[in-house]
């Protein structure tokens, strides 16, 4: 597309009073020779519309800059159709609110983000969609208790065509052997009926696909085009699906680690589940029973995490007894009680038909005669408590998730052998382990990357059900423990992120977090030299291989995050509107004053999703910082290609500065990997920067979230105090 | 902190004194105290207290009655309600206070001079209509004993005092107006605490 570029320049918002406009202008239509450069004092109302839409359709304009306001507010007003290049110059948020106006140093500031973009505009172009061919809408679920039934229900209901696959031969779960259900609907008191049978009923009726009997025997392909052989009875069946949940629970702890609680030492000590199967079958007839928390759960010995429903649990079956002889005696031993949400209304219920809830930690359980005594730490009395004559104790074994079971494979390292025989920091590489869930056929591992305990990584604030392989979403006990609100809330949530995943597929748009990004990674393969960097990088197994060891991207799974760009040494990857040269032209046409001007130049890399809109709040804030300091935003600090850092330095700026999400056990980045991975690269490129004689310290990495907005100016202050003192770089003026 | 002192040594679990608690007009309230401690640090008499409310209640649930009826907590309860408008289980800890004090005299614990205190107030209430200090003051000692006279004696000052300021009336006021109708309600009142009791 040849490009018929014209630039407008607000000047509302106080724009126009702050900077000089002509000047800006002249950047526009004398420097880079726009074919167009207007101004006008409210761009975002009717008339600047107007006069964009009148060249548009006048002049032939395609490829419209809009200078005023943050990239990230008005969008649907600056939009004029998927065939028109917009690009927005953030004057107002990260210019005029956060320094002085009628100031030299701002409108330095400000002519060169008019700059950089005009600059960016060479090597940007219209991104064009992947559609995948043949395309399937239908959703896999995989798991048939309690959350896989109610994500099948919801998906079928939402009027996609929905597969279900169960293991064992009967669907329902764990919940399809409860006696009676824990509270799902206000006051939060009741014991409900069992509703799995219902629930059964309900995703036959509304014609979901069951297969019984079966399991995951292979999953290739990507979102849209996941090509499923499911097992069923050791007969293998195709399935062409869009997207998958995975609902495949958990596991009660084995009880069997528990003889300190004499499981296994004395008959009447049984699991939660044992105890359900006694009452549903009508055997239950103890009439002083203790309940035992936490019996594995939160234990650095056994489950180092709260199993999260069995207090809601324990609560339940301590009712059960109460429901049959209101005068029995029911004792529950725990360390706190963690009734979440509105089961605490469930908890007070259990209190006021007279359970006693002690506090303490059980020394000893001994028997005498089939009736068994505990002793305990009580800790809200600070004694020692002794009861006895108890026909049953109960123990609340917690959970493992099914995610959990089996053989760990890690990843192959990402290094080659020169940088492993090395000490540099290395990617902490997400465990894979081999559950025989979904046995995807993906370079990277036969199934979802492992955060801790065995759970499925997932952003845990922003994209909960979101795993690591685009178009899974894990959902329900497989996922973290929970109780079965929560479960039937994650069932939902991940049935509307399957759809919205078949949907998104079918226009060749990316999933969250950039949803509606049609650009995807393009691979000049004469040049790839099969070094693996962009298939081990990629945080979402996006990119297989062929017998040749080249890269296969598969789109359908990328979400756009740009890493593999990031890492290719042969900076070979590149999507229509991101790419290596396109930041490069933007670091580039920056104008970094002589080193007599002392006007020192600090370049920032800042991720689009939490810094760029913490900078924009610290400009609507009217925080202000350094004016030496300028912005380039970046899908992701992985995207980061270590030459445009080359570049920066050999162009004589003072600093660089990388700001991107939290990483770690706990990140934050919203591709997962992508901050960690961008600190790994910098601390490569230390040696060569002190090779140059400049002090490796000069570019570094920070992470900020949304809500460090405030912190953001002493933060750089900071930084550019401590350039000044190593002095100007010396590159400065041999460019 | 939370008194250490006067704790059971082991406690074995006996639930039948809990459940005579539970009956009481405000007792099952007590039954969902989950040991969260705000009434604790919210009590203005706490630090001079056996033990807190919480304890308190947790004795009651672990059947220690002994314990809980020796003990001040409750005499100590100045009815100030704070408590009661902050605990997160809605537990009208007031109410229940004055329930223990009911129990405890009907029970023979009366050791406390508290107990002296709540006998002496509510017969000049029910047999005047109002309050007065100096019958107050006489009840209270005739139901204390000799001893406590003496020891009262060294007050005088503080009496004279509250006298000459006309804080403290020489003379009993006269009664209210309609006392028969007020024994009228007092005597139906007690009727139908009896027969609940009697339930
Ligand atoms: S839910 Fe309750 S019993 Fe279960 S692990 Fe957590 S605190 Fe312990
Ligand atoms: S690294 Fe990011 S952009 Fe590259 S293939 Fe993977 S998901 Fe797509
Ligand atoms: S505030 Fe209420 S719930 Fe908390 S300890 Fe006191 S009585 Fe119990
Ligand atoms: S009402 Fe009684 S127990 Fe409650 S805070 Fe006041 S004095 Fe303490």
């Amino acid at each position: 597309m040849e490009k018929k570029i014209a630039v407008y320049i607000c000047t509302g918002c106080g724009i126009g009073d702050a900077l000089d406009i002509d000047a800006l202008s002249k950047v526009a239509s004398k420097e880079f020779k726009a074919n167009i450069c207007k101004t006008d004092a409210f761009l975002c109302g009717k008339s600047g519309i107007d006069l964009i839409k009148q060249d548009i359709d006048g002049e032939g304009v395609n490829t419209v800059v809009v200078a005023g306001c943050s990239s990230r507010v008005n969008t649907d007003v600056f939009n004029f159709g998927p065939d028109k290049i917009v690009e927005r110059v953030n004057l107002r948020e990260q210019v005029i609110w956060c320094h002085p106006g009628e100031d030299e140093d701002t409108q330095m500031l400000a002519e060169d983000y008019l700059r950089m973009s005009l600059a960016k505009l060479k090597n940007l172009n219209l991104p064009e969609p992947f559609i995948g061919e043949n395309l399937s809408s239908t959703v896999l679920v995989v798991g048939g208790g309690f959350t896989g039934l109610t994500a099948a229900l919801e998906s079928a209901r939402a009027g996609y065509k929905t597969v279900l696959v169960e293991k064992e031969a009967e669907l329902g779960g764990y919940v399809g052997k409860m006696y009676k259900q824990v509270p799902m609907k206000p006051p939060f008191t009741d014991l409900e009926e069992n509703s799995i049978p219902a629930l059964i009923k309900a995703v036959e009726d509304a014609g979901v696909k069951v297969y019984t009997s079966a399991v995951i025997a292979k999953t290739a392909g990507g979102p849209g085009m996941f090509d499923v052989t499911i097992n069923q009875n050791g007969t293998d069946v195709e399935e062409r699906v869009g997207s998958i949940v995975l609902a495949t629970g958990a596991k009660p702890y084995e009880p069997e680690k528990l003889g300190h609680l004499g499981f296994g030492q004395y008959k009447n000590v049984i699991t939660q589940l044992m105890f359900e199967e006694m009452v549903a079958a009508g055997k239950m007839d103890a009439n002083k029973v203790a309940f035992i928390q936490c019996a594995g759960s939160r234990d650095q010995e056994h489950l180092p995490y709260c199993s999260a429903a069995c207090c809601i649990e324990s609560i339940k079956q301590a009712l059960y007894v109460k429901e049959k002889n209101p005068e029995a005696n029911v004792y529950v031993y725990y360390k706190d009680i963690r009734s979440n949400g509105q089961y605490e209304h469930f908890y007070k219920k259990a209190q006021q038909a007279g359970v006693i809830f002690i506090k303490g930690d059980i020394t000893d359980i001994s028997e005498s005669d089939g009736q068994l005594t505990i002793e305990a730490d009580d800790h809200t009395m600070g004694t020692k408590s002794v009861a006895d004559e108890f026909d049953l104790v109960v123990l609340a074994n917690g959970m493992v998730p099914t995610a959990a079971l089996g053989e760990t494979v890690e990843e192959a390292p990402a290094e080659d052998e020169a940088a492993a025989a090395s000490d540099e920091p290395k990617v902490t590489v997400a465990p894979i382990i081999k559950s025989n869930l979904l046995n995807l056929e993906y370079r990277q591992g036969p199934e979802l990357p492992a955060l801790k305990y065995g759970f499925p990584d997932s952003h845990y604030i922003c994209f909960p059900y979101e795993t690591r392989r685009t178009g899974i979403y894990a959902a329900g006990v497989v996922r973290a423990p929970m109780d079965m609100l929560s479960a039937a809330e994650d069932a939902t949530g991940a049935a509307l992120k399957a759809i919205q995943c078949i949907e998104s597929t079918l226009k060749g748009e990316a999933v969250h977090p950039r949803s509606g990004d049609m650009s995807f990674p393009e691979f000049n393969m004469n040049r790839c030299t099969q070094c693996k960097r962009c298939t081990e990088e990629c945080p979402f197994g996006a990119i297989n291989e062929d017998e040749k060891a080249n890269p296969l991207p598969n789109p359908t799974r990328c979400r756009r995050c740009g890493t593999c760009m990031g890492a290719c040494p042969e900076r070979i990857i590149s999507f229509k509107n991101y790419s290596v040269p396109m930041i490069g032209n933007m670091v580039k046409a920056i104008e970094v004053p002589e080193e007599a001007d002392e006007k020192p130049r600090i370049l920032i890399f800042a991720c689009e999703n939490d810094a760029i809109p913490a900078l924009d709040m610290a400009g609507i804030n009217r925080l202000q910082y350094n004016p030496w300091v300028r912005i380039i935003p970046v899908r992701c600090l992985g995207s980061l290609n270590l030459v445009w850092i080359n570049d920066a330095m050999a162009k004589g700026f003072d600093g660089v500065l990388l700001m991107g999400c939290k990483h770690g056990d706990d990140y934050q980045c919203h591709f997962m990997k992508g901050s960690e991975l961008a600190e790994i690269r910098l601390s490569k490129i230390s040696e060569t920067l002190n090779r140059l004689g400049l002090e490796s310290e000069r570019v570094r990495a920070t992470t900020v979230n949304i809500m460090d907005y405030d912190k953001i100016p002493a933060m750089l202050d900071e930084f550019a105090a401590e350039l000044e003192e190593f002095g100007p770089n010396p590159m400065k003026d041999f460019q | 902190m939370e008194q250490t002192t006067k704790l059971p040594e082991s406690v074995k679990y006996d639930l039948t004194f809990a459940r005579e608690i539970y009956s009481l007009e405000n007792g099952s309230y007590i039954k969902q105290c989950m040991q969260c401690g705000m009434c604790a640090i919210s009590c203005a008499t706490r630090d001079i207290m056996d033990y807190s409310p919480r304890r308190l209640f947790n004795l009651i649930k672990l059947g220690k009655k002994d314990e809980v009826l020796k003990s001040n907590t409750f005499w100590y309860c100045t009815s100030c309600c704070t408590c009661k408008a902050r605990c997160p289980r809605g537990i009208p800890l007031v109410d229940v206070m004055h329930d223990l004090k009911r129990y405890a005299i009907k029970n023979g614990y009366v050791d406390y001079p508290q107990a002296a205190f709540c006998k002496a107030f509510w017969a000049e209430v029910a047999g005047r209509g109002k309050v007065f200090e100096g019958g107050v003051t006489a009840r209270f000692y005739l139901i204390r004993g000799l001893d406590e006279v003496l020891k009262a004696m060294e007050m005088k000052d503080i009496g004279i005092n509250m006298l000459k300021r006309g804080r403290l009336p020489m003379f009993p006021p006269k009664k209210i107006k309609g006392m028969g109708n007020l024994k009228k309600i007092i005597r139906k009142a007690q009727e139908i605490q009896r027969k609940e009791e009697a339930r």
